[in-house]
């Protein structure tokens, strides 16, 4: 390890002298041809630097140049400490929810759909097993929704949805929130989706998705078939790339079958469409798909690698 | 062409070998380098410039800042391709107004968003010096040898903690696999 941060020290000096007109270019080449292992160097110091052109100005330091050594732990341990905070939002967003219910209306589905009209005539349709809150034009969902919203200049519906809120501008789109995981997928028009783990909204088009996971605090955008966006209206389930564990939890709330996914396999990628009318059709499907066993536990299956 | 650029050209004529050979190390390919100093030799064409001290420096300074923007479009194309990009929450809250460009593909906003909060985390963890130095360097504009005056130390300790400073910021890039396949792509390139 040391050798490897030699070299980019090196690349580091190469590069700030570069910026200089005494540098010596000739040296520097010598440099390069010595070692493939030195251009690559180069190339990720100064893309690193680059990157700094695009980002605001930190904010400026609170303390004179050269002393108090306990800055930099104190404030990397505020990083470090950045789970805390996501805690504390979730906290946030679920005593808001707790602290005003006189004045929100609350949808509560089991295992049944339920359409929610509000007071604007925009549509949303209710997932099973799921709750919607509704206050004046803030929204918090947590599971399945399928929103169709009417565009309105004058006021704008935000969704809270785990981590995450979502912005309409008159649109059809699908929000699916379990846990930390939430994923939004717009079938018509444009949503902008916002967090504070994110550092700027997101502007999601027709055909786009987003998969936020709170736990890692990392976003996945992909592109999503506009036509198979809230599928289960109409008992389907379509997937790309989505990892089992979420499949799972969408099966458990739509096709009312619980299957287990072991550690190990949670976040294997699954690519396809489920029938949801008959879960343990769903559970097979899914298995066969991909290429891994099926066993019954008591009242739910699970999934088993074949290969162990 | 104006007296800066036919001087520039000279210099080209005088260095081109030395370019190519520098270009073939940089680029660790002999067909891109080409193909920079080709880009290099049009750019000359048309060039205004104010007065250039150091002709050799300059167009060497040129030549490494095209490979430079190359290697950020693939990086960014890789991001692009690849979807899974922010990561690890916790970056600094900000009016997210003054960020936002609705122009942008929401894949490379993430990416974007992402190198950011990684980078102002790092900024932050920097060791006091380096963090300064780098502010000043980067974020007011000044030189070296004016940093140097302004923190009261050595030119050499400048470049100390300026070199630290990029080194923690690419291990901070590095370690949330910014680089990715944009390093193994050369790897492929260069075995």
């Amino acid at each position: 390890m040391n050798t490897s941060q030699d070299i980019f020290d090196r690349a580091a000096h190469w590069h700030l002298a570069s910026q200089r007109d005494d540098m010596d270019w000739d040296a520097f080449t010598a440099w390069l041809e010595a070692d493939p292992a030195h251009a690559r160097a180069y190339d990720e110091v100064s893309l690193a630097d680059a990157a700094l052109g695009e980002i605001e100005p930190p904010a400026p330091l609170h303390l004179a140049a050269n002393d108090d050594p306990a800055q930099p732990v104190a404030r990397g341990g505020w990083y470090r400490w950045a789970g805390t905070a996501i805690a504390a939002c979730l906290l946030v967003v679920l005593s808001f929810a707790v602290l005003r219910p006189d004045a929100a209306s609350v949808y509560h589905t089991e295992g049944q759909s339920m359409t929610v009209t509000l007071d604007d005539g925009s549509q949303v349709v209710l997932a099973p097993a799921s709750e919607l809150t509704v206050d004046g034009d803030q929204l918090a969902l947590s599971g399945g929704a399928w929103f169709d919203v009417r565009h309105d200049p004058d006021r704008q519906l935000v969704i809270a949805a785990g981590l995450v809120q979502i912005t309409d501008i008159g649109t059809r789109f699908d929000v699916q929130a379990a846990g930390q995981d939430v994923r939004v997928a717009v079938s018509e028009g444009r949503v902008s989706v916002r967090s504070e783990h994110l550092q700027a909204p997101v502007q999601l088009t027709a055909g786009r998705q987003l998969h936020f996971d709170g736990a890692s605090g990392r976003s996945l955008a992909a592109p999503v078939e506009a036509a198979s966006v809230g599928g289960w209206r109409s008992g389907q389930l379509t997937y790309a790339d989505v990892p089992l564990r979420l499949v799972s939890a969408d099966l458990s709330r739509y096709a009312g079958v619980e299957i287990e996914v072991p550690q190990a396999m949670a976040g294997r990628m699954f690519s396809g469409t489920l029938t949801i009318d008959d879960g343990n059709a769903a559970a097979r499907d899914l298995s066969q798909l991909m290429g891994l066993g099926l066993e019954r536990a008591g009242a739910c299956y699970r999934l088993v690698d074949p290969a162990d | 062409m104006d007296s800066s650029g036919g001087f520039l050209v000279q210099v080209y004529e005088q260095e081109r070998s030395g370019l190519l050979r520098f270009l073939c190390a940089r680029c660790g390919d002999d067909a891109e380098a080409e193909d920079v100093l080709q880009e290099l030799w049009l750019k000359l064409d048309g060039l205004a410039t104010g007065p250039i001290g150091n002709g050799k420096a300059y167009l060497f300074r040129m030549a490494s800042n095209l490979v430079l923007d190359r290697r950020r479009g693939r990086m960014r194309a890789m991001q692009r391709d690849r979807g899974w990009i922010a990561e690890e929450a916790g970056g600094e809250p900000e009016a997210p107004e003054d960020r936002a460009d609705p122009a942008q593909p929401a894949d490379e906003a993430i990416a974007r968003q992402q190198e950011a909060e990684v980078l102002h985390r790092a900024i932050a963890a920097l060791p006091p010096g380096a963090r300064r130095a780098l502010q000043l360097y980067r974020f007011e504009e000044r030189g070296q040898a004016e940093i140097a005056e302004i923190m009261g130390i050595s030119r050499s300790g400048v470049e100390k903690h300026l070199a630290l400073a990029m080194k923690m910021l690419r291990n901070a890039l590095s370690d949330c696999g910014a680089y990715g396949s944009a390093a193994s792509l050369q790897r492929e390139v260069k075995q």
